[in-house]
This record gives C-alpha cells, structure tokens and sequence, in this order.
C-alpha cells in the first residue's frame, strides 16, 4: 500500500536529528491539545494565562505545580527504571495504592512510636509496593506471562482491595464517607512553608538522585544498560540478569508505593478512592518523554505537573473535565511517538524496484 | 437452586457479550501481528457515543453503528500509528486508550447520569412477547454477536484473506514476497479490531445499562486483552473466555439478590483474580505465547534483513 515509501533503518540517530524530531513532536501535539481546548470552548488567550503564567510564573501556581510534581517524579522514575530494563510497568496504579494502604494501616493501627511513625509508614509503603509488583515479576520470570497484564490486572485488584478498605472497616465513623479518618499531625509530611508543598519534595529530589547515580555511576546502572539492550548477550556475557532485572523492578514497585504514601501523608491526609486516578499514564508518558533518564524525569514531572494545576483551573473556571488532561497526555505521547519515525529512518519516495 | 441458574443465565449476555466482541477484535489485530492494548479505549468512545445519541433521541440501532463507528475511528488513528509511523505498540495502545478515555470524559461531561430507553429487549419487541424469559430478556446483540462470532472463526480457518491475514501475523516477510500487502492487511485488521471495541462498547450504554458515566468500561478493556492470551488466540476459546470472566462476574448480583451475605468488593475482585490465575496456570503448563502468532509487537520494514 504505502511501499512507494522505503524506510531505511539508521545505524546511529544524530543527536541533532534526534532533538528537532522529538521537538517537533511536543510542538504538534502541544498545537494540537491547544487547539482542541479552544473548540472546547477556552479562549485561546485564556491558554497562554492558564498555562504558563497561573502555572509556573506565579508563587502561588508555582507551588500547585511543585506539590503536583511530588508523586509524578515518583511514579515516572517507577516506570522508567522498569522500562529500563524491558520490564513494562503498567500497574502503576496497583502499587500506589498498595503504598497508600500500608501507609494508612500503620495509622490506623498506631504501631510504633509517634517519633517514628512517619518513616514507619513510609517504609512499610514501599515495601507493599514492591510486594505487589514482585508477583508479576514472578510470573514473568518463571513462566513467561505477560506483565503489561499481569500489572494492569493487579492494579484493578489493588483498587477494589481499597474500596473493600474504604466501604468497610477503614471508614471514617465521624463523617460516614468512604474515606479512611485523617491523619494525625505526626503522620503527615511537614510542610515547607510555600504553598502545600511538602518534605515529600525531598523525598522525590533524593529519588531521583539516587536513580541518577545508581544509573549513571554504578556497575549496576551500567549492567541494567547491557540487560535493557540485549539481555541474552548479557546474559552470555556472565552479567547477573536476575538480580539486575529483579533489583530494577522491585525499585520500581517501591517508588510507586512511596507515592502512594507521599500521596496520603502529603496533601490528602487521608485514604480515599480517588488519590491513585490518573498516574497510570502519567507514569508511563513521564518515562517515555524522559526516555528513562532520572533528571529528564525530573523536568518532565515539573512540565505534567504544571498541566494537573492548569486542569484544576481549567475545572473550576470553564467545567472542562479533569479528563483533559488525560487527553493532552495522550496527543502529545502519541504525536512524539510518531514523529520518531524521522529519527529512527532515513525516508526515501522513489519508488521500490 | 433451579431459579437462580435462570436468573444468572438470563444476565449472563449483558456481561459476556461485549468481552466477547471487544476480544475478537483484539485476536483479528493480533492474529495479523498488531498487539493491541486498545479495546479500553475503543469500549469508552463506543459507549459514549451511543449514548449521546440515543440522548439526541435517534434510533437505538443508529446509536450502536455510529458506536461501532467511533471505534472505528479511534482505531484509524491507532492503525496509522503502529502501521504507518511504526510506533511502537505497547506504547501506541496506552496512548489511544488515553485518548479514548479523555475524550469521552471532555465530551461526556454533561451527559453522565442521563438514562435513555436504549436498545429494546426481545420480549418488548412486537414479535418477541411470547418467549420465555431466558430469552425475551435478551436483545438482538446477542444473536448478533455469536454470528459475528462464527463469521470470524470461519474468516480466520477457511477463507483466503483469513490466510493472508494469519500469515502476516506469523511471518510477514513471508507473506510479502508472497504477494501480500501487509500493511492493508494490518490497517484492516486495526480497523476491525476498533469496529468491535466500539460495538462492545455501544453494548453496554445502549443495549444494557441505558445510561452513560465517565468509567462505564471500568478496565474490561484490559480484561479482554487478558482474554485473548488466555484463548490462546483462538476465536471459539475466546467464547469460553469470556464466559469464565463474565460467568463470575455476573454470579455476584445473583447471590446478593438471595441474601448472601459477602464482601461486595472482595467479590469483584474475584473475575480478576481468576483471569490472572487461569493465564498463570495455562503458561505454566504451556508456556505464555503458546499460540501467539510469531510476529505479535513485532514492526515489520520490507528494508529489514530477517
């Protein structure tokens, strides 16, 4: 059909080539988001002062913005460092909520010294959060089955385990809705003093430090690197695949569950079937935009979290759905995406002999 | 004990058919090589728009072809990605079920909640009065799907597009030199793949909810790409699929009817943990991509040296 087209291969993508594609892509889908929230009814003014001044320009927004990033930086280092090494990660938001629930059973339950209550739940979130991702990684490892299922299946679990939690034995006696009772003051985050952000903002900083360290100084991040490429020859070449892939994964699990739990103790101060909403694709779209890079990660997060602000805006002021922003994600992954195809090939028109 | 397996058979179709359209397509775009995490998004914009319009006070049937259409649609975009761009198709399928699900939430907003009389069932029909139960509470879906059922399965087994179309799947280098144009053959298949997401979706506003919220799919997108692993990519056993998934899933209305007394989210649960299950034990007694076709996911270039 479309064979009048050659696609040859490139043996190496010029890094030049590489970012005006990749610009290229952000532009158009951008343009395109930009133009479906005008026909939606935002004027195109409104665009410029929603996004970019109310969101990153203004104290106020700026910090929205931050304590948007806070869990996205999370998530999206979950996801990149399982993409990493070719592991897909699409029970994001099983392992966030796994985290959020470890976190809010050890409040329930006061185990531990009000001292150390705060690390406690911390801890204990990302370890239910590798919890939850190590069965898939078993599956995966002893029998071959596919984790994008066995992930996204875990995650539905996760979320009726939650509702089972809310509309039951954690509701909150004093209002009667299905949400856990508020946190005590030991059990949140401190707050910084600029707006909700929060001391989750460190957490997220020293995450993505340790990432770009273990990533880029260590013989594990160099190792991961050979078993992401091309795990036989890694294999062959005598590298520890099973302990990379395994320790890469349950990372992953473990920083999603620490969402969860910064999540919880950080803004909401409470367990309720809405906190997890919407880090699915973000985890996945943060990963792919930032190419599995920790600082790319990092400034991604920042840019997505600016647009969570802006949908909240966009919310109150024009009753645009929260899904927007769901969409822009998706136009703009799917523009980058495509606009790949300039960089990976060298396209010829003549026609095949 | 009679009385309930009545009442659980007559819901049964309302759960079963539409994982069972929506896994058809996902095994016709996988069975030409397309691995297609879709149908969530497909399911949503099916559903979505046949609710719009049989709120805009059009025919039911107009409502669940212009359903099956927006699938289409979505799809075209999805094809043109995988097919044409070579995206990658993990990630090309999270994108469009993005989409899908922003797209029905931006537009539906203002339609949630809204019921409507939707497609009639057989015993409100002018011939169907006189059925028995068991099939007057059915619709015309059903009898709809199992054609298209056996129409896929005959398609896929005996016709020659069928063996174009399997052929692209296992070896698409193979089917070239052969003379078959694997791109139309994907695109085709894409496209179907979406027709059905978005009839299955269309099920479930117009022909069995008669309402619309944001979130009706509630993840049997997912379910279905389960499915089809679990049929091994085989139509009949998509069939068989859908009937262990949607079996249970439909059995826990029926005990909450008869005063069981059980934990109503650990009972949703269940239908998953089954899935998962049955996938864990079927590749451990036959390894996970028994059955696959050997070139799911994988983006075929005429230039490429195999």
């Amino acid at each position: 059909m479309l064979e009048g087209a050659l696609l040859i291969r490139r043996q190496r993508v010029p890094l030049g080539l590489w970012g005006a594609t990749y610009a290229a892509g952000l532009v158009f889908g951008l343009a395109l988001a930009a133009l479906i929230l005008v026909r939606l009814g935002v004027p195109a003014p409104a665009l410029w002062q929603e996004f970019v001044v109310q969101t990153f320009l203004t104290s106020q927004g700026l910090g929205q913005t931050v304590t948007a990033m806070i869990p996205l930086v999370l998530v999206g280092l979950g996801t990149a460092l399982a993409m990493r090494v070719q592991f897909w990660n699409i029970g994001i938001e099983g392992q966030l909520w796994l985290g959020a629930m470890a976190a809010t059973w050890v409040s329930l339950h006061d185990i531990g010294p009000a001292a150390l209550r705060l690390p406690l739940m911390l801890a204990l979130s990302m370890l239910a959060g590798a919890f939850w991702i190590a069965l898939p990684l078993a599956l995966k490892l002893l029998w071959g089955v596919s984790e994008v299922i066995s992930t996204l299946l875990l995650g539905s679990i996760a979320f009726f385990w939650v509702q089972h939690q809310l509309f039951g034995a954690w509701r909150d006696t004093a209002t009667g809705f299905p949400t856990s009772p508020t946190l005590d003051a030991v059990e949140r985050l401190p707050l910084l003093g600029w707006g909700q952000v929060h001391a989750g903002l460190w957490l997220a900083l020293g995450a993505v430090a340790l990432a770009a360290l273990v990533i880029g100084v260590t013989r594990l991040g160099f190792y991961a690197r050979a078993v992401g490429e091309n795990r036989r020859a890694a294999r062959a070449a005598g590298l520890p695949v099973l302990l990379i892939v395994c320790s890469f994964v349950l990372g992953a699990g473990a920083l999603c569950g620490l969402a969860g739990a910064v999540i919880v103790t950080g803004t909401e101060f409470r367990l309720s079937q809405s906190i997890g909403a919407g880090y699915l694709f973000s985890g996945i779209v943060i990963a792919y935009l930032a190419r599995s890079n920790p600082l790319a990660v990092l400034v991604v997060s920042f840019l997505l979290g600016g647009l969570y602000t802006a949908g909240g805006v966009l919310k109150v002021f024009y009753g645009i759905s929260e899904a927007m922003v769901l969409l822009v994600q998706g136009v703009v992954l799917l523009s980058v995406l495509a606009a790949q195809l300039f960089a990976d090939f060298r396209v010829e028109t003549r026609r095949a002999a | 004990m009679m009385d309930f397996i009545l009442a659980w058979l007559t819901v049964l179709p309302g759960y079963v058919v539409p994982l069972l359209l929506a896994s058809l397509g996902v095994l016709l775009s996988e069975r030409a090589g397309i691995l297609n995490l879709c149908p969530e998004g497909f399911m949503a914009v099916g559903a979505m728009t046949g609710a719009l319009l049989c709120l805009a006070g059009h025919d039911p049937w107009t409502a669940v072809l212009a359903g099956t259409l927006s699938g289409l649609g979505l799809s075209l975009v999805f094809g043109l990605a995988v097919v044409v761009f070579r995206v990658e198709q993990t990630l090309a399928g999270l994108a469009i079920v993005a989409l899908g699900l922003g797209i029905t939430g931006v537009i539906g907003r203002s339609h949630v909640q809204k019921p409507f009389p939707g497609l009639p069932r057989l015993s409100e029909t002018a011939w169907g009065a006189d059925l028995p139960r068991l099939l007057g509470q059915q619709n015309m879906l059903l009898p709809l799907s199992l054609l298209l059922l056996a129409l896929i399965a005959w398609f896929l087994a005996r016709s020659p597009a069928g063996l174009r179309l399997r052929a692209v799947g296992e070896d698409p280098a193979a089917a070239d030199i052969s003379g078959v144009d694997v791109q139309r053959v994907q695109l085709g298949a894409v496209l179907a793949s979406g027709a059905l997401g978005g009839l299955a979706g269309a099920f479930l506003s117009v022909a069995s909810a008669h309402v619309w919220v944001e979130g009706m799919v509630a993840g049997r997108g997912w379910v279905v790409v389960a499915l089809v692993i679990f049929a091994r990519w085989r139509p009949l056993r998509c069939l068989w699929a859908a009937l262990l998934f949607g079996g249970t899933e439909a059995i826990m209305p029926r005990l909450q009817a008869l005063g069981v007394d059980f934990p109503v989210y650990l009972g949703a649960m269940l239908p998953y943990v089954l899935t998962l299950a049955v996938l864990a034990l079927a590749s451990m007694r036959r390894g996970a991509r028994s059955g696959a076709p050997a070139a799911l996911g994988l983006t075929y270039l005429r230039q490429d040296k195999h």
